[in-house]
């Protein structure tokens, strides 16, 4: 139960600042393009939907957590609950903030330069897409944590290895998913200024997300580590 | 919520293996793929300079996925891969659609086919970079940027199929779970059609396209 508060309260977050940070943007590129309304607010809808996918991620997991499985072994399968929803949970705040850049980011563009609204839009995807993978590690985690058998006996480090499996993951995934969103962002407002550069700018953002992400790998790899490693 | 955790299957022993079939995924995309030869049977039945309906929206994404698999690759390597780029999303669409009629269900709710065509889309990204970079060339770029990075690298190309295939999966699933779940507690009164609007239309669409389009970006960070 307090995991599964954990995992909505904390995509909660993510999702709403994400979501906010893009109708802000737009409401500022609206006060100086008000012609551009019915465009920037498509754009806009479009990217808030992208955003909240960590949003219903976290609902996903609260929803398991809620009505799942639930085997014989309370303190131990508390401990797996707990970590699943801080895994999901935390992971989804950076993913939240992450992929509402570029939707704002994309408002801002199109006011600049509504002729690559499609570019534009292709490009925002994309780089939310990108953000967002770091959450999807963390719904992975809190998968694997709810569906692992879980040994017989209990030791004091398994039990901590569970919860600190799900720390890594969230906390891990918080700082890659604001780094990727930031770099989308820059890229999409970018090629408002110089469309010709768009195949350029989209490998560059690839790459530096990619850089970006591997930390979140890390805390992936760690958390995998804990939960399989005896 | 026994509908979240029930599943039509079909058990088969062969020679020692005991397999499982989701039956309600095989038979959701059996349906789709004959709804899509339909529709392609149609569209290019009667071609002609004034087109038919189905011609309209057959151009259409022929056009705009054109365009767009020519700006991510080149003009004859576009060739190559814009006819599964375009079919991938024409069926992923439909897949995510077709939720909205009822007792209808969405092949990309279960996991096995985001992740079957994720891995598929890994191969084809592969094979494209060893093809045009040659093998050696490849090898090295594991080895960037220093040699011990190797094992992250290697474990970062398989996260991205993580990555694209739980994406799809978990938007899919999670909508038609608030879906389920709204639905009952209003029981079934005004708002599940604006949520079936919302979680299978839009939302459909737009993973639909952030699936299809990351294939393709995959592919052509690979050939670059």
């Amino acid at each position: 139960m307090l995991g599964a508060g954990f995992s909505v309260g904390f995509a909660a977050i993510g999702a709403a600042i994400g979501e906010g940070y893009a109708a802000g943007r737009a409401n500022e590129v609206l006060s100086y393009r008000p012609r551009l309304a019915g465009e920037i607010l498509k754009t806009m809808l479009v990217g808030q939907a992208v955003a909240e996918t960590a949003g219903i991620f976290g609902l996903v997991i609260a929803m398991l957590l809620l009505f799942g499985p639930s085997s014989g072994k309370p303190l131990l399968t508390a401990w797996a609950y707990l970590g699943a929803g801080l895994s999901m949970g935390l992971s989804a705040i950076g993913c939240g903030v992450g992929s509402g850049l570029p939707a704002g980011g994309a408002c801002m563009g199109i006011g600049r330069q509504p002729a690559v609204a499609g570019p534009i839009t292709t490009l925002m995807l994309i780089g939310a897409g990108v953000s967002q993978s770091t959450a999807i590690y963390g719904f992975l985690i809190a998968l694997l944590l709810l569906f692992k058998q879980l040994p017989e006996a209990m030791t004091f480090p398994g039990l901590c290895g569970l919860l600190g499996a799900g720390l890594a993951m969230g906390f891990g995934a918080i700082g890659p998913g604001i780094g990727e969103g930031i770099a989308a962002e820059n890229a999409v407002y970018q090629i408002a200024r110089n469309p010709e550069n768009t195949a350029l700018m989209t490998r560059t953002m690839l790459v530096g997300q990619a850089v970006a992400e591997s930390t979140g790998i890390y805390s992936l790899v760690v958390a995998l580590l804990l939960i399989f490693l005896k | 919520m026994e509908d979240l955790t029930k599943v039509w299957t079909w058990t088969l022993d062969v020679a020692g293996f005991h397999l499982v079939f989701n039956a309600t995924t095989i038979v959701m995309t059996l349906i789709i793929m004959g709804l899509l030869i339909a529709f392609g049977w149609l569209a290019t039945r009667r071609t002609g300079l004034i087109p038919n309906p189905f011609q309209i929206v057959a151009e259409l994404f022929v056009d705009s996925f054109w365009n767009l698999t020519k700006d991510a690759l080149d003009e004859d390597m576009a060739k190559t891969y814009f006819p599964m780029i375009c079919s991938l999303f024409m069926f992923l669409l439909l897949c995510n659609w077709i939720g909205i009629v009822p007792h209808m269900e969405e092949p990309t709710k279960d996991l096995n086919t985001p992740l079957g065509l994720g891995i598929m889309g890994f191969f084809i990204a592969h094979y494209a970079g060893i093809k045009t970079k040659g093998f050696g060339a490849y090898i090295k770029e594991y080895f960037e940027p220093i040699f011990f990075m190797m094992p992250l690298n290697v474990i970062g190309e398989l996260a991205k199929v993580i990555s694209i295939s739980f994406r799809l999966y978990g938007n899919i699933m999670g909508g038609s779970i608030i879906i389920l779940v709204v639905s009952h507690l209003v029981y079934g009164l005004i708002i599940p059609p604006f949520l079936y609007g919302f979680f299978g239309v839009f939302v459909g669409t737009v993973q639909a396209f952030v699936f299809t389009m990351l294939t393709l970006v995959y592919i052509s960070v690979q050939v670059k």
